[in-house]
């Protein structure tokens, strides 16, 4: 058996995180249940449920047929019947398989007939890992736009874990979208002790006077990068980590820009009509007499996520971007 | 179907019992038509005018902590769980007394303490929904079972494809249908699929498939018992195509005119209300004197229903933002109507 | 060379024809070997030339748009000649209102010299005396009142402000012996201010630096002198303008100040009295001051403030008289006239105050 039984008092990775807050959950609520592609005799595509099915067996660790509709609906079913399904998407790209589903029933339930459906989706998104158009995508946006949904990104281990129990514990349809390049690359020590991060609370990762970067997933790294080298030219960024992406914790983020005056909105997802797009636009709506300087928004390009290292270098947006973008919005 | 099979395995009271929400369904759904051709009822108005054994048939087999994951021409269905002429009218006419309290329209109802999963206009997307619903029975090890059903269009989409497979692998209990009323909109059968028989499909995810006259309200009854009896059993899904036709447009403004009017009536001699005379008849269970009185008794109801969906208020426009998200409170509420009464 | 078959400056795609060649053995078009714009034609039609002589230059430029994954943050340059139109962002707005500054008065050090927060925020610390609020200890307040401002005060303290922000304030101060004056007034009806008026003008022809201004192709040298006369008013000051004050004798330079003073403070004057300017007198002894260190009129470069004309003990020719002697004192703009050049000036201002020949300018 792997970490996923393992209270490690000692350092573990992101990815570790996230195996700990399944098995954590499953063995504290009954009703919670794992479905998924290869989940349980596999492990796993990326191992997170390695171990899983000896422990539960077959009856909560689901190996579902190659079906995202299919599946993302019986969890729907299972939900409104009084079970905590966590449903993994192997790439979150595959998430448009089960677009209808989670849009229009999941989403749409509670509102029209008032049955709650406490269902998470796990959606390992995000690129860097030479995956291409359909391994790579960030999809949050298309869910931002659906009433109905909570949608969390997480940045750190400790928020992995704290934020997927939190999912799971929701009443809600909660899309939690896990950053694969972070998988084994960041890691902490966590609290043995059973926490939650609470869905809707963003945290400034890093406190700062000058310029806010509003900000979430693998680009939380990229921002404090930027920030230690903007520090010794004395630009001081605050870099607010959303967190949960809906619902925007916009106490925090007004908050901030009121201290700074300066922001940079900062995500991996296309550009136009990216979650940046929404939280420029409440700037603007609602912070405008604190502002010292344009909205600056970095974000991918708007083109599929390709492939080819070159490009997709071209593609990612980097620290350097950050570093840029700070120094002339600094000046301003 | 044989009358001595028919006596001998249904008890008159059921039969009667079925005969009484032939006749709100019909009566119920007359008067939705009527409202909507005044004008008073506004946007989808879809019947099951014509088809209403399927429905009363199939609910009629069930017991009541099972669930039912219906589709729009399904209203005996509703009413046979509890859903009230009253609250449908409510529903249709937009009132806060309605199941969606004017957040959704026409047959969109729902209602876990009923029940009933309430659908969405994507056609098929309850079948996965009804599996999981029978998953979570399974995994509980609960005897409760839940019948989950769509047109012959519905049975195109991927979604009847994805739910009908899962269901097969884990034999999950779940019994699904097929109203085969034979078009789905202006879409006839032989531009939907390229066999004869929707039943065809329950072989190829391994689940037994049976063809029924959907216009006979026994017929349909006994094969529901079946296939429910063999999800109880944990035998897994049983697969029923019901033949029948649809007799009024698409819905309600559609005036059909694709359809062949001899094929019409070809089936009005099958209406099934007649059918259900006929039977009750043949057995001894009623008479025109009998059949009158449930008429009026209907029409009262009906008219009744319409009175308090009228008295009914509107909801107000701020209450347009409430309800979408559950919480805490709302979950364990609805706790107790998930799993099977103690 | 047969023919061109784009005109010039005309786009082209790749492969489609561009030209028109005649050869020894065949005529033919020529494709286009590049997708652009035909920008520059070497050989004319007719034309005959060797196999390899460059024929044209198309100018194929990159895609208009560049995917970028950084929004711009587009720098206006602030416009600094158009005072008081000047764009702020909402936070130095907002700032300015809750600590009462004057946004006019500051000079900006964002980008394209804007006015940045940072800007206001050092502003307001600078500017805050420190322990003004603090109460003196056990006794009771009296409280404050509050004049609002007029539009001649607001006027006023811009253009004092702005004025000292332009120029490189330098004084100097000379003492100049009125007696000829005082002596030569006697019976008659005029001030002093004639008489400098007078002294001024002749020491702006002699020293015509003086009489400039500052721009940005140089340092003009204005030919007419008009002469300002800084008028006291009750609610603050004017400074209507004698036009060719060097023209004019000492009579009508005593009327003409006369009617523009009473003008003043009856608020007759016209706009353009109290324009185009080219050096400025200010007398401010009339309450006994002595010394001033005023402020230039901009765009003048010197203002000449004349102090209270007081009997004092001088020595002239080793033997202490009494003579009646008033102090004038300079503020000249350092950027265009040294202080040498001032001090010059002043020497002549001096000269013809105390020169005397009054009556041959009557």
């Amino acid at each position: 058996m792997t970490t996923a039984t393992s209270h490690a008092t000692g350092e573990v990775t992101y990815l570790e995180a996230i195996s700990q807050a399944l098995d954590e959950e499953m063995m504290r609520d009954e009703r919670v249940f794992l479905m998924g592609e290869d989940i349980g005799q596999y492990g796993g595509a990326f191992r997170i449920t390695e171990g899983f099915l000896d422990k539960y067996g077959e009856w909560r660790i689901l190996d579902t047929p190659l079906a995202e509709s299919g599946f993302v609906g019986a969890a729907i079913g299972a939900a409104m019947m009084g079970l905590r399904p966590v449903v993994e998407m192997q790439f979150a790209d595959f998430i448009s398989c089960a677009f209808d589903q989670i849009t229009e029933v999941a989403a749409k339930n509670h509102y029209r007939w008032g049955a709650a459906v406490p269902m998470v989706i796990r959606a390992p998104f995000g690129g860097g890992i030479h995956g291409g158009p359909f391994h790579s995508e960030c999809p949050e946006g298309w869910f931002f736009h659906s009433p109905g949904l909570k949608l969390v990104a997480p940045s750190t281990p400790y928020d992995a874990k704290g934020l997927l129990k939190a999912a799971i514990r929701d009443p809600n349809p909660v899309i939690y979208f896990e950053h694969k390049f972070l998988y084994r690359r960041i890691k902490a020590t966590l609290p043995t002790d059973d926490y939650i991060v609470p869905i809707g609370k963003a945290d400034v990762k890093r406190p700062g006077n000058d310029i806010s970067v509003i900000t979430y997933g693998a680009m939380v790294h990229l921002a404090l990068e930027a920030a230690q080298m903007l520090a010794k030219e004395g630009i001081d960024l605050e870099v607010v980590d959303l967190r949960t992406l809906a619902p925007l914790d916009k106490e925090a983020i007004f908050s901030s820009v009121h201290k700074t005056s300066k922001a940079i909105v900062l995500h991996e997802d296309n550009k136009t009509g990216g979650i940046g797009a929404e939280i420029a636009a409440l700037l603007a709506e609602e912070c405008f007499d604190s502002l010292d300087g344009p909205i600056v928004r970095i974000a991918a390009p708007d083109t599929p996520v390709p492939f080819s290292t070159p490009l997709e270098e071209f593609f990612l947006p980097k620290t350097s971007d950050i570093v840029a973008a700070a120094r002339k919005l600094a000046a301003y | 179907m044989d009358l001595a099979d028919v006596t001998s395995q249904i008890k008159r009271a059921d039969l009667l019992h079925m005969y009484y929400y032939l006749r709100l369904t019909r009566a119920l759904e007359d008067r939705i038509t009527a409202l909507y051709r005044q004008g008073r009822i506004v946007g989808g108005c879809y019947t099951s005018h014509g088809m209403e054994a399927i429905a009363v048939g199939y609910a009629s087999a069930l017991e009541r902590d099972d669930v039912i994951a219906p589709f729009h021409r399904d209203m005996g269905a509703f009413l046979m769980r509890g859903i009230t002429p009253g609250e449908v009218l409510a529903q249709y006419l937009g009132k806060r007394t309605g199941p969606t309290k004017g957040k959704d329209g026409n047959v969109h109802m729902g209602d876990l303490k009923r029940g009933i999963i309430g659908f969405v206009s994507h056609l098929a997307d309850n079948l996965p929904v009804a599996t999981g619903a029978a998953l979570a029975f399974k995994m509980r090890g609960e005897s409760r079972i839940v019948v989950a059903g769509t047109g012959d269009g519905g049975t195109s989409r991927g979604d009847f494809h994805e739910a009908m497979n899962f269901a097969a692998v884990r034999k999950l209990p779940v019994v699904f249908f097929c109203t085969n009323n034979q078009y789905a909109y202006s879409t006839p059968l032989r531009l939907q699929m390229a066999i004869t028989d929707v039943v065809e499909r329950a072989k190829a995810y391994g689940m037994p498939g049976e063809i029924v006259d959907g216009n006979d309200v026994a017929a349909v009854y006994l094969a529901a018992k079946r296939g429910i009896a063999k999800a109880r059993a944990g035998e897994g899904p049983t697969f029923f195509e019901f033949k029948t036709m649809r007799m009024h447009g698409h819905s309600e403004h559609d005036p059909a005119k694709y359809v062949p009017p001899e094929l019409l009536e070809a089936w009005k001699k099958r209406d099934p209300i007649l059918a259900a005379e006929r039977l009750l008849v043949e057995a001894g269970y009623g008479d025109e004197t009998y059949f009158h009185e449930i008429l009026e008794r209907v029409k009262k109801e009906v008219e009744a229903a319409l009175e308090f969906a009228e008295k009914s208020p509107l909801p107000e426009g701020p209450e347009v933002l409430e309800g979408v998200f559950a919480t805490d409170a709302d979950l364990s509420h609805q706790a107790t109507h998930s799993r099977s009464a103690a | 060379m047969v023919k061109w078959l784009i005109p010039l400056g005309g786009a082209i795609e790749k492969d489609q024809s561009l030209l028109e060649v005649e050869t020894e053995k065949v005529d033919l078009e020529v494709p286009s070997p590049a997708s652009g714009v035909l920008n520059e034609i070497l050989v004319k039609e007719g034309e005959t030339v060797a196999v390899g002589t460059l024929l044209a230059r198309i100018d194929s430029a990159p895609p208009a748009e560049v995917i970028s994954r950084v929004g711009g943050v587009v720098v206006r340059p602030v416009d600094s000649d158009a005072a008081g139109e000047e764009h702020h962002s909402p936070a130095v707005r907002q700032l300015a209102k809750e600590h009462g500054v004057d946004l006019a008065h500051l000079k900006g050090t964002g980008a394209g010299g804007r006015v940045s927060k940072k800007d206001v925020l050092e502003f307001v610390a600078r500017t805050s005396a420190p322990g003004t609020t603090t109460a003196a200890s056990g006794e009771p307040s009296m409280g404050e009142e509050i004049l609002p401002l007029t539009q001649m005060r607001k006027t006023i303290a811009d253009r004092m402000v702005k004025s000292r922000q332009t120029s490189a304030h330098v004084s100097t101060f000379f003492e100049a012996d009125f007696s000829s004056i005082a002596s030569f007034r006697t019976g008659r009806d005029l001030t002093y201010l004639p008489f400098v008026v007078r002294a001024v003008t002749r020491a702006l022809r002699d020293v015509p630096l003086v009489n400039a201004t500052w721009g940005d192709q140089g340092i003009v040298i204005k030919k007419d002198i008009h002469v300002g006369i800084a008028t006291a008013l009750e609610e603050g000051l004017l400074v209507p303008v004698v036009r060719h004050a060097d023209r004019k004798g000492l009579t009508q330079l005593a009327k003409e100040i006369a009617d523009l003073a009473e003008r003043a403070r009856s608020k007759k004057l016209s706009p353009d009295e109290v324009q185009g300017g080219t050096f400025t007198i200010t007398n401010h002894g009339g309450f006994g001051s002595l010394f001033s260190t005023p402020i230039i009129h901009q765009p003048q470069i010197a203002i000449l403030g004349v102090g209270a004309v007081q009997k004092r003990a001088v020595v002239i020719n080793e033997a202490i008289a009494i003579r009646p002697m008033g102090y004038l004192s300079l503020s000249f703009d350092h950027r265009v006239i040294d202080g040498a050049t001032a001090d010059q000036f002043m020497a002549k201002v001096k000269h013809y105050l105390e020169g005397g020949h009054w009556e041959q300018i009557l």
